[in-house]
């Protein structure tokens, strides 16, 4: 499936390049308002800080809202990074190529992002400290004795994330270093500089190549088991606990897991289609890529909703009073029975409508409405998880309570979206969000077979 | 192919198109005395399978299920296997995978036992105790918790049944149209029973191209039908027979374990085949080791994902600790089925994890063969220490799982009807290769046109085709 022209490496480069070399006149005026976003987010958090708790909606029984509804969508988020980039390169998947590099810089911004929601949510961030570690001179919780309980998913969900984000780093820059050799010999002054040191020497010999190769293999193989770790992690924060009904539940890890690749790879497929539109990347991001795409997700979607049919079925099955007014709440009383039916609508349905046919995954407008279907629906199903189960925890019904979102809560989320788009739209100002080598070496390999009278597109292949 | 720089030996095979046909002919119409000889054997285990199975009744008959643990648990293990493996030829296809070939048509001949696999459900219907209590005691039920909630008319039965059925009929469905082209070859040199057989299933099949376009599409859309339906039956039938006799067992992961298990074990059967019919069939210029290195690849991902199920039940039962869930553990993982819940994941994770980790061990025939065979074996003690223990779990009404009982060994009998279910279904598969072409003529025709080796730079690579 070869629909591309082989281009000239000149002309790869020039074009890739682009978005780094000569700015567009948009570019800075995006920037700038998405960066109103996030001063308002920050302001909106600094105010929650100086306040307290009393300025969000959260209160006694719905402890959770849309902070941790939020940290969990973040994390999905960056699941696209390694079901693109390590999956599809151990899977040699020609058509990963153009893809790899911008989900691999979203995994990284979408968990630093993910990162924030949690220390803002504690109201106190510097607190966050002794979930780590307790020191002699931070005297309050030393001196109680109080140290942090390692058998809590709530110690290990720090851990998980930071390995990720370090290894996702590492990923990424393991990557980049041929593309910042080229930026290294197109620079002058301080970019020359500081691409010479990212470029860590890098001429491009036979050597290199074959230890940048392994090296990208290995961390592939490696970064593997952390990428499943971090959102099972995240699961059993829920579903360790026993108290909240229809979190217990031993189907949440592997549907967390396949929740955030479905999530995760429809972001990608969004940032792919405004990197065509914005650079004019026509000739890199094909439209046969985002089919080749569009096929995966209906994978995805529907393994991720037999997860979903499980985690429902059985949340029946115990015909428990407490847990039954859980699923009452959700699928019952207003306006969460019409939330859940929007969030499987827009999670499954109508995706999975709109990439059934090839016609259809190959027009940019209906894949765009189809992966920001996925993500709404994603943010909504974390959300319908999170608050109706504590809304409803108590045995009484005098203490059941709901749960609205104040404008605090929702500045601060809002400002999460326009940090991961600035921050990327950033980073295109400083290395090209297709890598350029790995669409040279599929140009190389391209080549063709005689069928009868056909010419059949094929390519090179090693074992 | 020679070894070289970039390809280890044996990994492509180039077969010439146009000698498959007849060699293929060749091979079907004869009767090799290994397989007469083996036909032999599993009809001998196939009978006393019988005898065990007749003799049970006689003794305790079909009033109570605690006897039938074992008959339960081999039909469970070779539904698991038998039904997961005509999806491998459905997937690859679908993915175009090239490596796929030489394992479509011995996958998709495990239609064949969809028939056997409805014939021995029959006796499993007799004895599932009903949902609704018929004896309501001090602590018990009214209707056991079960995923038929409102119990919808015919439930469980009839829907396991139709479910078991549909299979049957749309595995072979997928067989018949995936021979077709073979079958219209082959009458114009089979003689005799084969002549007639291949021009009836072959119908007026002559290669059109709105007749390829059709099969493919068919194909698909039946693979598609078959994966839904096969996923649901494994999530109604493993609920019904295991979680749901075991009182308050609530586990949302077992049907997914349960379907995985039966991707990594019938995966492991193919390889197997596979591997037997490369080293002592003569198939060897047609199977290249790139089959079981690919394929081995999709077994590490299974494998890994099997002990991931595993872990993320065990670790919330376990953290949980309600007292059910402690049984629960107790019962299968830890005292009475401990040894046995030891055994599974030694063969379904460790063992094959330890081989599939080695490149070099993968490129070889016999290392997946091997990890294959180690995750059939972890299939099979997974479904017996599940359903025999399910089976014999206490009172099937009660609140909840309250006293964890020793485990149940098998008496003779029950030796019997396990070695006579896993010597039928043999029997019936050994069977099937002397109809059918045991490798996919058009498609290893069609592989070989989609191949060859060619000059890039200074070295000879591979070059594979992969039309739209």
């Amino acid at each position: 499936m070869q629909e591309g022209r082989v281009l000239p490496a000149r002309q790869i480069n020039a074009d890739l390049l682009r978005s780094i070399l000569n700015s567009p006149k948009w570019f800075w005026i995006t920037v700038a308002l998405l960066a109103v976003f996030v001063l308002g987010a920050f302001s909106a958090a600094g105010f929650l800080i100086n306040r307290g708790y009393g300025v969000t909606g959260l209160n006694n029984q719905v402890l959770w809202g849309f902070f941790i509804t939020n940290f969990v969508f973040w994390i999905g988020i960056s699941h696209a990074g390694v079901m693109l980039s390590a999956i599809l390169r151990l899977s040699k998947a020609e058509w990963r190529r153009p893809a790899t590099r911008a989900a691999e810089v979203l995994t990284v911004f979408s968990l630093m992002t993910a990162m924030l929601m949690p220390l803002i949510h504690t109201g106190r961030p510097w607190r966050t400290l002794y979930w780590i570690y307790t020191l002699p001179f931070v005297p309050y919780d030393f001196a109680r004795g109080i140290w942090p309980n390692v058998r809590s998913p709530l110690v290990w969900d720090p851990s998980a994330v930071y390995t990720y984000l370090t290894s996702s780093i590492l990923f990424v820059l393991i990557a980049l270093i041929p593309d910042f050799a080229v930026l290294r010999d197109r620079t002058t002054g301080l970019s020359h500089r500081i691409y010479s040191v990212l470029a860590l020497g890098w001429q491009g010999n036979a050597r290199q190549w074959k230890l940048q190769i392994i090296a990208g293999v290995l961390l592939s193989a490696l970064i593997l088991p952390v990428f499943v770790s971090v959102h099972s992690i995240v699961s059993w924060d829920f579903g360790m606990a026993v108290s909240v009904k229809s979190w217990h539940s031993t189907v949440f890890a592997p549907y967390f897991v396949v929740g955030a690749v479905h999530s995760g790879v429809s972001a990608v497929v969004f940032v792919m289609i405004l990197l065509r539109w914005c650079y004019g990347w026509q000739d890199y991001i094909r439209l046969e890529h985002i089919d080749s795409l569009g096929r995966l997700l209906i994978v995805v979607a529907t393994g991720w909703f037999y997860f979903f049919v499980m985690e429902v079925i059985f949340g029946f099955y115990g015909m428990e009073s407490d847990e039954l007014a859980v699923r009452q709440m959700q699928f019952m009383e207003e306006p969460w029975n019409l939330w859940m039916i929007f969030f499987v609508g827009l999670t499954y349905f109508l995706p999975v409508a709109l990439w059934l046919t090839r016609s259809w995954r190959r027009n940019l407008w209906l894949m765009s409405i189809a992966c920001i279907s996925v993500n709404i629906g994603m943010w909504l199903e974390r959300f319908l998880i999170i608050v109706p189960a504590q809304a409803r925890k108590q045995v009484f019904t005098f203490n059941w309570y709901t749960y609205a979102p104040s404008i605090v809560e929702i500045m601060i989320i809002v400002g999460t979206f326009a940090m991961v788009t600035m921050l990327m739209l950033l980073l295109s100002r400083v290395v090209p969000l297709i890598p350029l080598y790995d669409i040279k070496e599929g140009d190389i390999l391209k080549t063709q077979v005689q069928v009868g009278r056909r010419t059949v597109p094929a390519t090179f292949r090693e074992d | 192919m020679a070894a070289s720089e970039h390809h280890t030996e044996g990994m492509w095979v180039f077969p010439a198109p146009e000698a498959v046909t007849g060699d293929m002919a060749e091979k079907a119409a004869g009767m090799p005395k290994a397989i007469a000889r083996a036909l032999v054997v599993t009809g001998i285990l196939f009978g006393l399978g019988i005898a065990g199975f007749v003799v049970r009744a006689l003794d305790d008959g079909f009033g109570a299920h605690g006897p039938w643990g074992y008959y339960a648990a081999i039909f469970m293990f070779l539904f698991m296997v038998t039904g997961a493996a005509p999806l491998a030829a459905v997937a690859f296809r679908f993915t175009k995978s090239h490596w796929r070939r030489p394992l479509s048509r011995v996958s998709e001949l495990f239609a064949a036992l969809g028939v056997l696999n409805v014939v021995m459900f029959i006796p499993l219907m007799i004895v599932l105790p009903s949902i609704k209590n018929p004896e309501i005691g001090v602590e018990e039920l009214e209707i056991r918790r079960s995923i038929w909630f409102e119990t919808p008319i015919g439930a469980p039965l009839a829907w396991d049944f139709l479910g078991i059925l549909f299979l049957a009929i749309c595995s072979l469905a997928i067989l018949w149209l995936s021979a077709m082209p073979d079958m219209a070859e082959g009458r114009l040199s089979a003689t005799g029973f084969r002549r007639r057989l291949y021009s009836l299933l072959a119908g007026r099949w002559y290669g059109t191209k709105r007749q390829w376009t059709i099969q493919k599409v068919g194909l698909g859309l039946l693979g598609a039908f078959y994966f839904m339906t096969l996923v649901f039956v494994q999530f109604t039938v493993a609920s019904d027979y295991a979680m749901s006799l075991v009182a308050g067992w609530k586990d949302s992961i077992f049907p997914p374990l349960f379907t995985l298990t039966s991707f990594q074990s019938s995966l492991g059967l193919i390889l197997i085949t596979l591997f037997i019919m490369r080293r002592w069939g003569g198939y060897e210029q047609y199977i290249g080791v790139s089959a079981f290195w690919s394929a081995s690849k999709i077994l590490l991902g299974l494998t890994l994902l099997w002990a991931y199920h595993t872990f993320a039940f065990l670790i919330t039962f376990w953290y949980g600790r309600l007292e059910i869930e402690q049984n629960v553990l107790k019962y299968f993982f830890f005292e009475a089925y401990g040894g046995a819940f030891a055994a599974n994941l030694f063969f379904s994770f460790i063992l094959p994890f330890l081989i599939l980790l080695w490149n070099p061990v993968r490129k070889t025939d016999w290392g997946p063969t091997l990890a294959g065979l180690s995750a059939l074996s972890g299939a099979f003690i997974f479904n017996l220490k599940t359903f025999v223990g399910a089976f014999n779990a206490g009172d099937v009404y009660a609140f909840f799982f309250e006293f964890v009982p020793g485990p149940t060994w098998p008496d003779l009998w029950d030796v019997f009807m396990v070695i006579g279910g896993l010597g039928a279904a043999a029997f019936i598969y050994l069977a099937a290769t002397r109809l059918f072409p045991i490798l996919s003529v058009w498609e290893t025709k069609e592989g070989a046109k989609y191949q060859k080796m060619d000059t890039l730079v200074r070295g000879r690579y591979l070059v594979l085709a992969k039309p739209e």
